[in-house]
């Protein structure tokens, strides 16, 4: 069974990954120590205001005498993120009594910002120009995002609605498509999964790419990240002057314009960005279902689909793994069938992943059901899935052409022992030996 | 257009004897089929133009004739009334239902009073889009010719009917009508009189508009007056393989004083529920009766339709039913929900030949005692010829799908009756012989939704399960022998685990519910094995009508008898209502009437009412188990067998894992030694006794004589002309379209045209 290698990482996780040293500096930037807080478990939450305004080490265990027995595994959990995060330095006292304390400047920034209030990364601009509505930039960044994903299905169709420079497009695709040499690109497994993640785990995916080439470029990767969750930030709507931005965060600007994440625009003197839903979105962590978007798929007992959609590409998500039988100005009819399912399958997306699509994506109609995916449908695409993996393959050798009967049957017991006897079959003399004992096997049949 | 109906194996015209090499070839073409059909279906209709307030309007309706409803619209009541008046349900689950338009259906739709018009117009207001002009040219296309001529029978005399003077015209330009023509009073223009739309217009609660109005209004009718002696002749000329005008059979029988009237009314506790009292209204919509077929599941009420209809006619009634038992079944509903009188009543059967005495009465009968050409006996005969020479006001046919053509053919000709009134459960072919239906009997008139029955409490909520049972390695291996090839099916329903999880199930639902369960098993030597195995009594062909009584009522009464074992004798028409569960361990191929008439023996609502509603404490009070070996053609058999249920709503939980990993010896077939001995003596049978049960169509007095002769060999009992189930693969209940053409000489006259 193919592994599921996307893991939906959220962006902390990847703040938490970076050297101990690049994130002592990003503490620097009050924006993202606001970020970070946000970002904890409730837990965690609370010990960082709890300790805000102490200098002094706490040890353990008066800490632990915070919590009753039954919070103990939370408390673990809060207290190894913190420290992960490096907002907790951990240090041992004299008395061999493991202390902690909060990070100094964390601690000096979010004082300073819980006494003096928090202040934007920078101040809209006051221009005389009409800004779009905050449902045409919604429209616009999701425009955006799905040609985008539409790009990944076919290149073709996507080139045609919308110009995004194609060099950016090889990075945010990466890992997504392969290609091999004069061949179209391909889909990769991990690529039919990004499909059917969610919109936040998708942009993750695509950011972490984007910071992952950066690197390879050489580029400062906490400055990065400090941009963007500085972005964040930013009044979704309002317009801000590009000319606040250092030259690499403009690169970083136009470069994020092609996914959505913000608008471009210019004016008769000047130019300024504003920021789409999908920018603001970038510090909500990934758990939050109130930035999920309403869902659209009716699954019938008869395994019928119907999406009420005009998305071109829901439409292509659901060829992914069912067929199109109708489509209709709002709405797509479809069937999920076992060939269908045999073709998702084998690239790589599993019954998992395409329940769970469609119990995500399920129209409010059916949402409040229990199943809101009928139950025969749910476990018939689990059952089709696992009848496609009743064959075992396991490596083996077959020997035959035994001198004697002897031969045979002390080959067959000695193979028997190291239990690596397959099958044999007496009468033409044939046994069949894993591969994992094939060494033994040599070995013992040369010294007979 | 129109697509929904083809694809269909032109097999269907080989020679009877040979019906289970025709099946085969069936299924092989199925085969061909589903791998031709496996490229995308696509069809685009995303530029048709979405109404600005289209989420208030409940379906879209496309160019190729197919509709989607959306059963959460608050109008959808109205629009399901109007759509299965007009169309044929594909399928019909929770939120979404899907429709085609066929000829069929908008025949169906002009003879019940809907007219082209106002088809269009009230699609036209439930569409989320503008209609498709495709469409709309489909259903004027369709309706020209149909609905505009009628055949009255008024005062004994046969008139030929209709608002159209030019088109009367033109059929007596046709020399067999022109023929049959009696004139009146030398007078060669038509008799006119007013005669009375639509009363009880059942759609304008949704409407509310001058077009249906309209079709109350008051409108001119010329008629012109035909011989009674060549009235099939004309009927038959105008066909859609001739002049294409077919006729709608009316009977104003309010005005009828020739026959005399049956003194019998509905008692008062017959309280027609919603549903039975619309598929009459359909019937009686306009005071008199039509002709025609009303569809609606097992144990919804289907006597008490009949019964009604009966009633409200009060002429004398011919009822045919197929077999003696449900010949029983059906004296006995007329007597409870009606104020008919014993004397009044008859059963002529084979073991009881009775007459009604004075001069209008209700004869219940089998098809087989009508349609039988041989030599009957003298009582026989008598009984016969009055039934020949009776003028009846109602012919009343119950599961109108399981009787062929011929039969009907030779039946609609042998008696003469003013309205004929179809029943059945499933409607589950489009096939030539539902096109013989539709113009033998008359067109469909009401088909009910399962799952609003269900929602509604009138049927059983039924779980339905499929169970899967893995071969033993040790059958598997026989099971895949060529030299086997016969016995493949003995080896899969006699396969050890099948066996135990059958017998888990049965002492389950007998020990830990109290359930009444019965067995299912087509392959009769499964039958016996498993019925003595398990000690338990069974019912099949050679059973005799005294004994089958016998068992039916220990089964109803005792406590002690809680299982039975029924061959294919079963499927219809035995009423048991007592049973609850469904054990199914071996059934004919494909058939997904089979399957459909099987659950109907338990879909009669149990309990009380407010138990069964959703949320109640005995949400399901019924099971259905398909018990299926994997990995054989049962698997592939089952698929197909749920499709007309799965198209109604229904959904089978797969079940693996029965009976559970912990259970042992106290089940049979444990040990590997008992195994092995079973499979000796499946192999070691002959190959005629492991096939399959052949019945006849009924026991009537020939057959059932045959059957009795033949007691001593299973493989005799079959009898020749056993036909029962034949399932012909349309692509109706598919749910897809299916792009093989059918051989255009036998298409229907519309699809002719459509398709050069």
């Amino acid at each position: 069974m193919p592994e599921v290698r996307i893991i939906a990482k959220n962006f902390m996780d990847m703040v938490a990954s970076l050297p101990a040293t690049k994130l002592d500096n990003l503490y620097h930037n009050a924006f993202i120590c606001e970020a970070i807080l946000r970002s904890l478990p409730p837990l965690a939450k609370k010990y960082v205001l709890q300790m805000l305004y102490i200098i002094e080490p706490i040890v353990t265990t008066s800490m632990e005498a915070w919590v009753a027995a039954e919070g103990m595994s939370k408390h673990r959990v809060a207290i190894d993120k913190l420290v992960q995060l490096r907002l907790f330095t951990e240090t041992v006292d004299r008395k061999r009594e493991t202390t902690y304390r909060l990070n100094p400047t964390f601690q000096k920034n979010l004082q300073n910002h819980i006494l003096h209030g928090g202040v934007l990364p920078r101040e809209p601009m006051k221009i005389n120009v009409r800004l779009p509505s905050s449902a045409d930039l919604d429209a616009y960044a999701s425009g955006q995002w799905e040609s985008f994903l539409l790009h990944l299905i076919s290149s073709t169709e996507a080139e045609a609605t919308r110009n995004i420079s194609s060099s950016m497009m090889k990075i945010f695709q990466r890992g997504l498509l392969s290609q091999r040499d004069r061949e179209a690109p391909m889909l990769t497994e991990s690529g039919f999964q990004f499909l059917l993640m969610d919109t936040n785990a998708q942009l993750w995916y695509v950011i972490r790419e984007y910071i992952t080439h950066c690197e390879e470029r050489g580029v400062d990767t906490s400055d990065l990240i400090s941009f963007l969750l500085e972005l964040s930030f930013h009044v979704s709507g309002e317009a801000y002057n590009m000319n606040t931005l250092s030259h690499s965060q403009g690169s970083i600007v136009k470069d994020l314009a092609d996914l959505g994440l913000v608008k471009l625009q210019q004016g008769m003197k000047e130019s300024w960005f504003i920021p789409t839903k999908l920018a603001i979105n970038l510090s909500i962590s990934l758990s939050d279902a109130s930035s999920r978007k309403q869902g659209y798929v009716v699954v019938e007992t008869n395994f019928r689909l119907y999406a009420y959609t005009t998305s071109k590409l829901h439409c292509e998500i659901l060829r992914l793994f069912a067929r199109i039988e109708y489509q209709l100005p709002n709405l797509i009819v479809g069937a999920i069938t076992k060939e269908n399912l045999y073709k998702a399958f084998q690239n790589g997306i599993t019954s998992d992943q395409i329940i769970c699509f469609l119990q995500q994506n399920a129209h409010p109609r059916v949402a409040e059901k229990v199943p809101s995916v009928p139950e025969n449908v749910t476990d018939q695409i689990r059952l089709w899935e696992s009848d496609l993996n009743r064959v075992e393959m396991t490596p083996s050798h077959l020997y035959d052409e035994f001198p004697s009967r002897d031969a045979f049957e002390a080959a067959c017991d000695f193979a028997r022992e190291y239990g690596g006897l397959l099958w044999e079959d007496s009468v033409k003399m044939r046994v069949i030996v894993k591969a994992e004992t094939y060494d033994h096997m040599k070995r013992f049949l040369r010294q007979k | 257009m129109g697509h929904g109906e083809k694809g269909r194996p032109s097999k269907r015209h080989k020679a009877k004897e040979d019906h289970r090499a025709e099946e085969e070839e069936v299924y092989y073409t199925e085969d061909f089929e589903d791998i031709n059909q496996d490229g995308e279906n696509k069809r685009d209709f995303t530029k048709l133009e979405l109404k600005p307030d289209h989420a208030n309007r409940p379906l879209w309706a496309c160019a190729d004739g197919r509709i989607f409803l959306e059963t959460f619209s608050p109008l959808y009541k109205q629009a399901y009334d109007f759509l299965i008046a007009i169309a044929e349900p594909v399928c019909r689950p929770e939120s979404m239902h899907e429709y085609n338009l066929t000829p069929h259906s908008l025949y169906a739709a002009v003879s019940v009073g809907l007219e082209t018009e106002t088809v269009i117009s009230v699609l036209n207001k439930l569409s989320k889009t503008k209609l498709p002009k495709e469409m709309i040219d489909f259903i004027h296309a369709s309706t020209a010719n149909y609905g505009k001529v009628k055949l009255v029978l008024k005062k004994n005399r046969y008139f030929v009917e209709s608002p159209f003077p030019e088109v009367l015209k033109k059929l007596l330009k046709d020399e067999v009508i022109s023929r049959s023509r009696i004139a009146s009073e030398g007078n060669d223009g038509f008799t006119i009189s007013k005669s009375l739309g639509e009363i009880e217009g059942r759609h304008e609660e949704l409407l509310n508009e001058a077009q249906l109005a309209a079709a109350a209004e008051e409108k001119e009718a010329h008629a012109f007056e035909v011989d009674p002696a060549q009235v099939e002749n004309v009927k038959q000329r105008c066909l859609p393989n001739a002049l294409n005008y077919p006729m709608l059979e009316e009977y104003d029988f309010r005005n009828d004083t020739v026959n005399p009237d049956l003194d019998m009314e509905l008692k008062p506790q017959a309280q027609p529920r919603p549903y039975q009292e619309k598929s009459l209204s359909k019937m009686f919509g306009n005071g008199r009766a039509r002709s025609g077929i009303i569809v609606l599941p097992c144990g919804a009420g289907k006597s008490l339709v009949g019964v009604s209809a009966a009633s409200r006619i009060k002429k004398s009634c011919l009822c045919l039913a197929t077999n003696a038992v449900s010949v029983d079944q059906w004296a006995f509903q007329f007597k409870l929900w009606s104020t008919i009188r014993d004397d009044q009543i008859c059963r002529f059967t084979s073991d009881s030949k009775e007459r009604f005495r004075g001069n209008a009465g209700v004869v219940v009968t089998t098809y087989n005692m009508v349609a039988f050409g041989g030599k009957r006996s003298e009582e026989s005969e008598k009984i016969i010829e009055e039934i020949r020479n009776r003028e009846w006001g109602l012919l009343l046919m119950d599961e109108v799908h399981v009787v062929p053509a011929h039969m009907f053919r030779k039946v609609i000709s042998i008696t003469k009756s003013h309205c004929k009134l179809g029943l059945t459960a499933t409607l589950v072919r489009e096939d030539e012989r539902i096109t013989d239906l539709n113009f033998l009997i008359g067109p469909k008139l009401y088909e009910a939704n399962w799952l609003d029955l269900v929602k509604g409490g009138f049927i059983a909520n039924v779980q339905c399960a499929e169970v899967w049972c893995p071969m033993t390695k040790e059958f598997f291996a026989e099971y895949l022998r060529k030299e086997n090839s016969k016995k493949k099916q003995a080896l899969y329903v006699m396969n050890p685990n099948k066996f135990r999880a059958c017998e888990f199930l049965i002492r389950f639902h007998e020990e830990q519910r109290r359930d009444k369960i019965i067995v299912f098993a087509d392959n009769l030597f499964a039958l016996i094995e498993y019925a003595k195995k398990l000690k338990k009594p069974m019912i099949y062909g050679a059973t005799s009508h005294v004994e089958r009584t016998k068992i039916l009522e220990a089964f109803k009464t005792s406590r002690d008898v809680n299982t039975v074992f029924l061959s294919k004798v079963g499927d219809n028409s035995i009423d048991i209502p007592e049973a609850n569960v469904i054990i199914q361990i071996s059934s004919h191929a494909g058939s997904r009437r089979q399957e459909a008439q099987r659950l109907g023996r338990i879909l009669r609502a149990k309990g009380r009412l407010q138990d069964r509603m959703a949320g109640g404490k005995e949400e399901y009070n019924a099971f259905f188990y398909s018990l299926v070996s994997t990995d054989t053609q049962e698997m592939y058999y089952s698929t197909k067998r749920q499709q007309f249920l799965i198209d109604q709503g229904y959904s089978f939980k797969v079940i693996t894992g029965l009976p559970p990993p912990d259970t042992g010896a106290e089940l049979s077939y444990y040990s590997l030694d008992e195994q092995n001995k079973l499979l000796t003596k499946v192999l070691t049978a002959g190959d005629d006794q492991v096939g399959l049960e052949i019945l006849d169509e009924d026991t009537d007095d020939v057959a059932l004589q045959k059957a009795r002769r033949s007691m001593g060999s299973m493989s005799y009992m079959s009898g020749a002309n056993g036909k029962i189930y034949m399932e012909y693969n349309t692509g109706r209940n598919k749910g897809q379209m299916r792009s093989k053409p059918k051989d255009p000489t036998k298409r229907h006259q519309l699809f002719k045209k459509r398709f050069v």
